[in-house]
């Protein structure tokens, strides 16, 4: 009578029952199906697909111009898909039905599925007219809806956790490079998005203040709930903090797996390439 | 003494002055509704904007004011001087004055844009809270010189028989014959009334970026 579920639970066969029934049970948070971008006759991305887990930290490297920032813009809806479809939460990004129909999204449906984004940029791009309170503030007071104190207690509190709560006072132009970046963290933070996106954060700072920029969003990873889509070309960074790896090269994923298997055993001939260029320093 | 004349001109100047200000806020909307009607996503929008903007600036004020006053009344609608007035110097001004606020607008960088999108703002709420401010700031100077344009515009006027401070200076001077004190004053007077619309702009600009660049 026992015999046969030894067999049944045995270590292997657990783990892949495991396994699949996450995969069928979790929906992901992003989906990317098949999508394409081409601007005129140059192609960026390549008939991309991909899954995005909730809580999940992936990181894309690869080459510049290799499509990593535009598969970003696409999620952020700051650029357009030329074919394929992007789902958020379950939901189509740029399309939406309309009589059964599907349909090109209007800004109404952008709006509504974009809420669960955020993003960082490569330049902060901080609101200049604005003091660093009021930058992180005006979304949750405008776009969220809440009142002034809640909004404030908010800031304030993400401030705080990049470390910048002496500063609400200040303007961007008074901050430096690294405290800028930390600024804009906050201010994505702050709308609680499901999905983070880190389009090379620290690739416009000075070299002494990319560590406190990486500190910090290697803190926010550490509290696990938000999905994170890094865009970087800080290698060590990428092994720290993701839970798995993109390779892109030419508007592909050309290989993929745990950071452990990307930078021991890389497989393709351009991966390796890639990294040696890293190992070298 | 040339003071004797100074009380005549008083009139003249109060009109001069209210041909001013009241083109100047007319014009000022006119700027905004057709610099953002050149930006605008429906074609037939940035056509009509288009339109205006390029009628009123490439021909002369002058024959702009002529014709809204003279030629208008052919087709039925006859204007008072001072609104006619106000109609051409506003009309004239607004063209200048629209891109003044698309370029402006236009040179915000697209970074903002794009970080307004990134926090979900509607389109109304990057427009109004992250572009129109720091386009703002940027517009005032420009604004500064096409108000005192504007200003020195309204000399104009007095072509149409609208008792400005030109038409004041050329009447009074037909009737005492002398015009070196007349014109001197009349000089003296305008660049008086340019001073505090100089130094508000000046006040404003400096109110709307302190502590910011």
């Amino acid at each position: 009578m026992s015999v046969p579920l030894k067999v049944i639970y045995n270590e292997e066969s657990t783990k892949s029952i495991g396994n699949d029934l996450r995969k069928v049970a979790v929906q992901p948070i992003v989906n990317y199906s098949n999508i394409s971008k081409s601007y005129g006759d140059l192609q960026v991305l390549r008939n991309i697909d991909l899954d995005i887990a909730p809580g999940e930290k992936v990181a894309l490297i690869g080459p510049s111009g290799s499509g990593k920032t535009t598969l970003a813009r696409l999620l952020m809806t700051l650029e357009e898909p030329t074919s394929g479809t992007i789902e958020v939460d379950g939901e189509m990004l740029w399309h939406q039905k309309t009589n059964g129909k599907l349909v090109k999204a209007n800004e109404k449906h952008l709006h509504k599925v974009r809420g669960n984004i955020g993003m960082v940029f490569q330049h902060f791009n901080l609101f200049p007219h604005m003091t660093i309170l009021r930058n992180v503030m005006e979304a949750p007071r405008n776009v969220l809806g809440l009142s002034k104190e809640e909004a404030m207690e908010r800031a304030v509190t993400m401030l705080k956790q990049v470390g910048l709560a002496n500063k609400i006072d200040a303007y961007p132009a008074q901050l430096s490079g690294g405290q800028k970046q930390r600024v804009a963290i906050a201010r994505a933070l702050v709308m609680r998005p499901k999905v983070m996106i880190f389009d090379e954060p620290t690739s416009a700072l000075d070299p002494e203040l990319v560590g406190e920029v990486l500190e910090v969003i290697k803190a926010i990873a550490a509290e696990g709930e938000m999905a994170m889509l890094l865009i970087t070309h800080e290698m060590d960074f990428a092994r720290d903090v993701a839970d798995r790896i993109l390779f892109f090269d030419q508007g592909r994923i050309i290989e993929q797996g745990s950071p452990k298997r990307i930078f021991n055993n890389p497989e393709s001939e351009r991966l390796q390439t890639f990294l040696s260029r890293f190992n070298r320093h | 003494m040339w003071f004797d004349i100074l009380p005549s001109f008083w009139e003249g100047a109060k009109i001069t002055i209210q041909l001013t200000l009241f083109s100047a806020v007319i014009a000022f909307f006119l700027a905004f509704l057709a610099g953002f009607g050149r930006l605008s996503k429906i074609k037939a929008v940035r056509f009509l904007a288009a339109t205006y903007v390029e009628i009123f600036r490439g021909t002369s004020l002058f024959v702009q004011l002529f014709w809204i006053y003279f030629a208008l009344p052919l087709f039925g609608i006859m204007l008072p001087k001072m609104l006619a007035g106000v109609l051409a110097l506003s009309l004239n001004a607004g063209a200048y004055g629209s891109e003044i606020v698309r370029s402006t607008i236009i040179s915000v960088p697209k970074g903002q844009t794009e970080a307004a999108i990134a926090l979900n703002m509607t389109p109304w709420q990057r427009t109004w809270l992250v572009i129109l401010p720091q386009a703002l700031v940027m517009m005032l100077p420009a604004f500064g010189n096409l108000i005192i344009e504007m200003l020195k515009g309204t000399a104009l006027v007095s072509l149409v028989t609208l008792a400005d401070l030109t038409f004041v200076a050329t009447v009074l001077n037909s009737s005492i014959m002398r015009p070196t004190e007349i014109f001197s004053v009349l000089l003296v007077i305008y660049f008086v009334i340019s001073l505090p619309f100089t130094r508000g702009i000046r006040w404003i600009e400096h109110r709307l970026s302190a502590g910011r660049y």
